[in-house]
C-alpha cells in the first residue's frame, strides 16, 4: 500500500517538472524529460496496478521477478494482451539478460539509414513539436485526479490488465508517449 | 612527490587569491572549466556565455611564492542570447564546454560551444605596435599626401600587453537538440559535437557542412528510449570514439567501419544489481560524463552516484567502480523533488591515470587513488582555503554518532554543488568551480 501512495507522490511531482519545464528558458530539455517520463511511466504502473508494474519496485524476499522485468527495463512494451491490442511488433523473445544483435544494435530495423551531410539550413521536417504539450498541458491542468478520472472511466469499460488505447481519449491520456512526441 | 598525507600522495593548498566574483548572479556560475594541453592556460565558461581565461604565472626568484598562480589572461563574451524565430524557443548562451586546441603557433585556439552553435576562438598577444606610417598619423587620421615630404619605414614599438579574442570560426545550424559535448580529434583537423540524438563531425576549415555519425533518433519519436548524454574521441586513434547514454551503457565506435556509426565496434554495460532497483533506477544509471585515460586504454564514466573505470578490452563490467556518495541512495525521492538527481557530474583524470577526481555537494569533490584504493574527501570553501593552509579531508557520517568535524548527511547542502572539475595534465593542480567561485589547489612544494 505505501508503494502505492510513494506512487502517487512520484506521478504528481513528475507532472509537475513536465508542465513546469514547458516554460524553461533554452526550450524542453530532452533528456531531463525523457528521463521524468520514464519515472511517470514506473509509477503510473504501480499506482493503477498494471502487469509489470511490480517492476519498478525493491525486490521482495520470495520469487524472483518475471523475465518480463527485463523486457520493460529496456523500454519493450509488455507482452501478449497489450501487445496484441495496439498491433504493434513484440521484442523478441530471449532469455533476460542476453541481448540478440538487434536488440543491441538501435540502427537494426530502421531502414535505409544512409550517411548525409547536414547543409547549412536546418532539416525542415525536424519541428520540437509543441502542440501535444498544449493538450496535455490542459489535461494535467485537472492534476493528478483529472488524470486518474478520466483513466478509470475508460479503464472500466476494458478487461482489467489492458491498457486500451485504441480510445482516442485514453490514449492522449498516456503522458509518456505525449511528452516525448512534443519533441 | 616529497609529501605524503595519510591518505593520497597529494596534498592540495590553496594559493593566495580565491579568485571569483563578490557578487553572486545566475550568470556568473561556472559551467565548464578546461586546462590546455601544457596547463599554462585555464579556462573556464559560465552561464552568462562569457569565456575567462587565465595564465599560470612564469616563476621569478623575487617572488617564490607566487609560484604558479593563475591570473587572468583575457575575458571575452563568447555566446549570446539567441531566439529560434522558427520554432519561438531561446537559445541560452550558457557556455556547456570548452575544449582546447594544441598550440601549433603563438596564437591559442579553443573551441567553446553552447545549446547550438560551436565556436572556434583565437586567442593572441599583442605587445608591439607599428609606429611610423607614411600616410596616416599616430591617430589614424589620414594626412595630407601633398604635406608629406619625406618617407620613412615604419617600426614596431613595445606597448602594453594585449590579450585579444577573436572568433574565427562559427559552426552553427547543425544541431536539432542540445549539444552536450565537444571532443577534438588527436588528428587536430577534425572535431565532433554531439546532441542528445547525433553526433557530429567537423573539419575546422568547414563551417557549412558536417557529417553525420551518429544518429539515435528512432523514426518514431514515441519509440525514444535513450539519449546520447557525452561524446570523446579516443586520445591517440583519431579513427575511435566512444559515447555514452541515458541507459549507462558506453558505445565504442570506429569510423573506418562505415560512414554513419550507428553500428558500434564495442557496447559496455553493466548488468543492473536487482537490490538496488527503485523508481529511479534509470535516472541514477544515467552517465553523465565519459572520459579517456590520457593512456587510451580505459576509460571512465560518471553516473549519480558512483564513477567507474571501464578497460577497453572488457565490455561486460567495470574494473573499477568508486562510490562517490552512496549515502544518498535514501535519499533519491527528495532528490528527485528537488531536481538535485539530475545533476550532471563530470570526472577527470590526473596526468598519470592514477587517480581520478568528481565533485559532489556541499562542495565536496572526492578523490580516489586507483593504487592504493584510498579516496579523500575534500571541500572548496573560503572558510578552509586560507593561503596555504593545507586542505583538510572530510567526513560525511552516514549513521549513528557524528564525530566531531563530521558532517550528517541531513546537514549538506545541496545547493553547493561541484559539477565541474579540471586536473592540469602534467602538475598536480587541480581546478574545481563551485558556484560562481573558482578554487585552485596545488600540491604542497617543500
Amino acid at each position: 500500500m505505501e508503494f502505492r501512495l510513494e506512487a502517487h507522490r512520484i506521478v504528481s511531482i513528475s507532472l509537475g517538472k513536465i508542465y513546469s519545464a514547458r516554460g524553461q528558458r533554452g526550450g524542453l530539455k530532452l533528456h531531463k524529460n525523457l528521463l521524468v517520463s520514464l519515472v511517470l511511466r514506473s509509477a503510473r504502473r504501480v499506482y493503477l496496478g498494471e502487469p509489470g508494474g511490480e517492476c519498478a519496485l525493491p525486490p521482495r524476499p520470495g520469487p524472483p521477478p518475471p523475465p518480463d522485468c527485463e523486457r520493460l527495463r529496456r523500454g519493450c512494451r509488455p507482452l501478449a494482451s497489450e501487445a496484441a491490442a495496439r498491433g504493434r511488433p513484440e521484442c523478441p523473445a530471449e532469455s533476460p539478460r542476453k541481448r540478440s544483435a538487434a536488440e543491441r544494435d538501435p540502427a537494426a530495423g530502421y531502414p535505409g539509414k544512409k550517411p548525409r551531410r547536414e547543409a547549412e539550413q536546418p532539416p525542415p521536417q525536424e519541428d520540437m513539436e509543441t502542440g501535444n504539450v498544449a493538450s496535455l498541458i490542459s489535461i494535467f491542468g485537472s492534476g493528478f485526479s483529472g488524470l486518474l478520472g478520466k483513466e478509470r472511466g475508460a479503464a472500466e469499460a476494458t478487461e482489467p490488465g489492458q491498457v486500451c488505447c485504441e480510445q482516442p481519449v485514453l490514449r492522449s491520456l498516456n503522458p509518456w508517449s505525449t511528452a516525448i512526441v512534443a519533441f | 612527490m616529497k609529501c605524503f598525507s595519510r591518505y593520497l600522495p597529494y596534498i592540495f593548498r590553496p594559493p593566495n587569491t580565491i579568485l571569483s566574483c563578490s557578487c553572486h548572479t545566475e550568470a556568473d556560475i561556472i559551467s565548464t572549466v578546461e586546462f590546455n594541453h601544457t596547463g599554462e592556460l585555464l579556462a573556464t565558461g559560465d552561464k552568462g556565455g562569457r569565456v575567462v581565461i587565465f595564465q599560470r604565472e612564469q616563476e621569478s626568484k623575487n617572488q617564490p611564492h607566487r609560484r604558479g598562480e593563475y591570473n587572468v589572461y583575457s575575458t571575452f563574451q563568447s555566446h549570446e542570447p539567441e531566439f529560434d524565430y522558427l520554432k519561438s524557443l531561446e537559445i541560452e548562451e550558457k557556455i556547456n564546454k570548452i575544449r582546447w586546441l594544441p598550440q601549433q603557433n603563438a596564437a591559442y585556439f579553443l573551441l567553446s560551444t553552447n545549446d547550438k552553435t560551436v565556436k572556434l576562438w583565437k586567442v593572441s598577444e599583442r605587445d608591439k605596435r607599428p609606429e611610423g606610417y607614411n600616410l596616416k598619423d599616430e591617430d589614424g587620421r589620414l594626412r595630407d599626401p601633398s604635406m608629406i615630404t619625406m618617407l620613412r619605414v615604419p617600426v614596431l614599438r613595445p606597448m602594453d600587453l594585449m590579450v585579444e579574442a577573436t572568433p574565427r570560426r562559427v559552426f552553427a545550424n547543425a544541431h536539432t537538440y542540445h549539444i552536450n559535448s565537444i571532443s577534438v580529434n588527436s588528428d587536430y583537423e577534425t572535431y565532433m559535437s554531439a546532441d542528445d540524438l547525433r553526433i557530429n563531425l567537423w573539419n575546422f576549415e568547414i563551417t557549412n557542412q558536417s557529417f553525420n555519425i551518429v544518429d539515435i533518433k528512432p523514426a518514431n519519436m514515441e519509440e525514444l528510449t535513450e539519449v546520447i548524454t557525452a561524446a570523446e574521441f579516443h586520445p591517440h586513434h583519431c579513427n575511435t570514439f566512444v559515447y555514452s547514454s541515458s541507459k549507462g551503457t558506453i558505445r565504442l565506435c570506429d569510423m573506418r567501419a562505415s560512414a554513419l556509426c550507428d553500428r558500434h565496434s564495442k557496447f559496455f554495460e553493466e548488468p543492473e544489481d536487482p537490490s538496488n532497483r527503485s523508481f529511479f533506477s534509470e535516472i541514477i544509471s544515467s552517465i553523465s560524463d565519459v572520459k579517456f585515460s590520457h593512456s587510451g586504454r580505459y576509460i571512465m564514466t560518471r553516473d549519480y552516484l558512483t564513477v567507474k573505470v571501464w578497460d577497453l578490452n572488457m565490455e561486460n563490467r567495470p574494473i573499477e567502480t568508486y562510490q562517490v556518495h552512496d549515502y544518498l541512495r535514501s535519499k533519491l525521492c527528495s532528490l528527485y523533488e528537488n531536481d538535485c538527481i539530475f545533476d550532471k557530474f563530470e570526472c577527470v583524470w590526473n596526468g598519470s591515470d592514477s587517480v581520478i577526481m568528481t565533485g559532489s555537494y556541499n562542495n565536496f569533490f572526492r578523490m580516489f587513488d586507483r593504487n592504493t584504493k584510498r579516496d579523500v574527501t575534500l571541500e572548496a570553501s573560503r572558510e578552509n582555503s586560507k593561503p596555504r593552509a593545507i586542505l583538510k579531508p572530510r567526513k560525511v557520517c552516514v549513521g549513528g554518532k557524528r564525530r566531531k568535524d563530521e558532517i550528517s548527511v541531513d546537514s549538506l547542502d545541496f545547493s553547493k554543488k561541484i559539477l565541474h572539475t579540471a586536473w592540469h595534465p602534467s602538475e598536480n593542480i587541480i581546478a574545481v568551480a563551485a558556484t560562481n567561485n573558482l578554487y585552485i589547489f596545488q600540491d604542497k612544494v617543500n
